[in-house]
């Protein structure tokens, strides 16, 4: 019966499990960052021949099965803060990012951390120093304290990741951890949502049965 | 699903055909398989066929028959035609009732027959049905959405369902659109939750069919739920254009937009972005809105990659969304985005590439609402004077032929006034000399017919009698003879009486 079943499958674009944003000022790096992780390459100086980044959908393969995040690039610039919220609704994760040569947009990355708790409870908060590959070569270029940042994320219960994408240092490491987070949590929501199924199907059965009894 | 449910308690040989081809029946098709009930379908359709057609050779012949019996007999002539007529009427009604089975049967090829639901709900309210289903568009929908459903399992069932809560909704328009929206999501959510539990998880198949079922719903719902008079939609409809009206002003400058609109494959991009987003209006399914969105934006990025040479990113895409927007002034903007958003699939809406984009359409359309001096690098008062027309601020030399510059907008627009004003002094003088040479003309013909009239009363007391009297004879000659040919050529009427009546 299967073998004859015909489904036409129309499938204009990719299905995306989790909505994954990209939050920080403007130039910490967020499109190289995606860039990095997606097509695996750093581009420096005019480039043609790229698509935009600023929405792709990336399929990881986490353990047996197969997740596809969907990552959001947002405007970073203060024009477009009263609309953040926006851009984040509904997001499962969202990485904010900040410059590790930048203290301003540490600042930056702690307001939208507040948002988020505030606006986003669901979302989990992953904060992303970008750009480690400059104060590899230059100690004295950094201006987050590494540890400062640490205890930061323990306290608002976020991870924390120092990446470079131009070395593409630990930028794999944070996409595949967002991947697989979302997986376990995923589960815990799966099998609270498959109970409630359950008493539906009770329902549904016992409706036609007494339909088809008629 | 139903013959799953009813496995439980029934041996597993119960389940298979009844024609014993090995696959599993089902009870909507009364125990057989899709294939066997097909093949057993097409005998009785063609059967059906058959006999309709017999029938309406019978009726030719007998209103044949009728027609030449009566003009045999003559002496009763009104009678029989009449009855006649009536024959002919029942018979085109039964014809009519056919084609509006036909109709939602959904092709000659597969077509259940009278106890299936396809053609069921045509039957017991046709009236309400015809109604609903006035314009063309639903019903290509209702087909499409019939053949697209014809090959699943549990199509049937799908259709069923789709159809009795769209019917449903009709009732509800007296509902807030918030309510209306959760009845939609609801349903979308109960059928895709059985779809899931029925295709066992493929979630590709279940989006398939959940996109045609949001298709055949929405194209049958739009009149009734785009922009309804509950809710505020049309008032924000002209607030928002008003605004966008009133940022004529607003430069590519002021909102860093990386576009260079002096490269043609760039400006051709623009054009292209702009009509996308104006086309959206014209759609009536939230996945083909959506959809106008994305367009316009892969045009978007098209521009910006050319102009920049690099990939975009969304610091640049949003404000060149917001200036195509500005630009573009969409019809029904806000509308549209509460359609979408009350209407559309969840699962789109919050994480694909269609979703991404529209919400960046959202965020520009707040971008423009709250839009002010500061979010445009400019200082209040500038901003004030912009809006209120009082100044217009400076325009950029750079700026090219398509940034179209406002100072010789005007210029040529006071050239095209002053054409039109000698234009219209020319037609007045052309006027007034018309009147003079009618004033002129007048006078002659006044004098003209006085002439005449004077002329006449001289000639007047010779000739008065005689010219009447001959064409008064004349007249009635040619009356006569004329009468006379028409009887002539009239077969109906007995020809030779007339002329003995004269002739005596």
């Amino acid at each position: 019966m299967t073998s004859r079943l015909s489904l036409p499958v129309t499938m204009s674009a990719m299905r995306v499990d989790a909505k994954v944003v990209m939050l920080g000022k403007e130039s910490v790096g967020k499109t190289s960052l995606v860039e990095r992780y997606v097509h695996h390459r750093f581009l420096v100086g005019p480039y043609q021949n790229t698509i935009g980044a600023a929405f792709v959908a990336k399929p990881i393969q986490v353990g047996e099965k197969v997740i596809t995040l969907g990552i959001w690039d947002t405007a970073g610039s203060e024009r477009y803060e009263a609309m953040s919220r926006i851009y984040y609704r509904g997001a499962r994760a969202a990485i904010v990012c900040y410059d590790l040569t930048d203290s301003s947009s540490f600042q930056r990355a702690r307001f939208w951390v507040k948002e988020l708790q505030n606006c986003e409870e669901h979302c989990k908060i992953y904060l992303c120093g970008t750009k480690s590959d400059l104060i590899g070569g230059d100690r004295s270029l950094r201006q987050i304290d590494y540890h400062d940042t640490q205890d930061f994320a323990d306290e608002i219960g976020a991870l924390h990741f120092e990446t470079s994408s131009k070395t593409g240092n630990n930028v794999d490491e944070l996409f595949q951890r967002v991947a697989e987070d979302y997986n376990s949590t995923a589960l815990q929501y799966m099998t609270a949502e498959e109970t409630g199924v359950d008493l539906g199907q009770k329902k549904d059965s016992y409706f036609y049965s007494c339909c088809h009894n008629n | 699903m139903t013959t799953q449910r009813r496995g439980i308690h029934l041996d597993q040989s119960e389940l298979l055909c009844k024609k014993g081809c090995g696959f599993y029946g089902n009870t909507g098709w009364q125990g057989l398989c899709s294939k066997c009930w097909r093949e057993e379908n097409q005998k009785e359709k063609q059967k059906q066929i058959q006999e309709d057609w017999a029938l309406a050779e019978r009726l030719q012949r007998e209103e044949e028959e009728a027609y030449s019996r009566h003009q045999k007999a003559q002496t009763q002539p009104t009678i029989t035609p009449f009855s006649k007529f009536e024959e002919r009427k029942t018979k085109e009604k039964s014809s009519k009732v056919n084609t509006v089975t036909k109709f939602f049967t959904p092709s000659t090829k597969t077509p259940p027959k009278k106890d299936t639901p396809f053609d069921a709900h045509s039957s017991p309210s046709p009236s309400s049905s015809t109604s609903r289903h006035s314009s063309v568009g639903s019903d290509y929908a209702t087909r499409e959405f019939i053949d697209f459903l014809k090959p699943l399992k549990s199509g049937r069932e799908i259709f069923k369902q789709c159809r009795a809560f769209t019917e449903s909704m009709v009732y509800k328009r007296d509902m807030g659109a918030d309510e209306l929206s959760e009845c939609v999501q609801d349903f979308y959510q109960n059928l895709s939750d059985r779809l899931h539990t029925q295709f066992k998880g493929s979630s590709d198949h279940v989006e398939s069919v959940m996109d045609e079922v949001e298709k055949y719903m929405m194209t049958r719902l739009y009149k009734d739920v785009f922009c309804p008079e509950t809710t505020d939609d049309e008032r924000k409809d002209l607030a928002i254009q008003k605004r966008i009206r009133a940022l004529h002003w607003v430069t590519i400058e002021m909102l860093c937009v990386p576009v260079d609109e002096e490269i043609a494959e760039v400006s051709d991009s623009v054009v292209k972005a702009i009509t996308d987003v104006i086309e959206m209006d014209s759609k009536c399914v939230p996945k083909e809105k959506l959809a106008c969105i994305t367009r316009c934006s892969k045009h978007i990025f098209n521009a910006i990659k050319i102009s920049k040479k690099e990939a975009a990113s969304a610091d640049d895409f949003l404000p060149t969304l917001i200036y195509i927007v500005l630009k573009a002034n969409p019809p029904r903007l806000q509308s549209n985005i509460q359609y979408i958003t009350r209407f559309s699939n969840p699962s789109r809406l919050m994480t694909g590439e269609d979703g991404y984009y529209f919400t960046n359409m959202c965020c520009a359309v707040a971008f423009i609402e709250k839009l002010d001096g500061q979010s445009l690098n400019l200082s209040s008062e500038e901003f004030d004077l912009y809006m209120s027309g009082q100044a217009s601020p400076h325009w950029p030399q750079s700026s090219g032929a398509s940034s179209c510059s406002p100072g010789s907008a005007t210029l040529s627009q006071v050239h095209k006034r002053l054409d039109v004003l000698t234009g219209l002094g020319e037609r007045q003088e052309r006027v007034m000399e018309k009147a003079r040479q009618l004033e002129s003309d007048l006078i002659d013909w006044t004098d003209e017919v006085e002439q005449k009239v004077q002329s006449v009363l001289e000639s007047i007391p010779a000739e008065t009698q005689n010219p009447t009297a001959t064409t008064a004879s004349g007249t009635t000659s040619a009356a006569s003879s004329a009468i006379d040919s028409d009887n002539v050529e009239n077969e109906h009427l007995p020809p030779p009486l007339l002329p003995q009546v004269f002739a005596g």
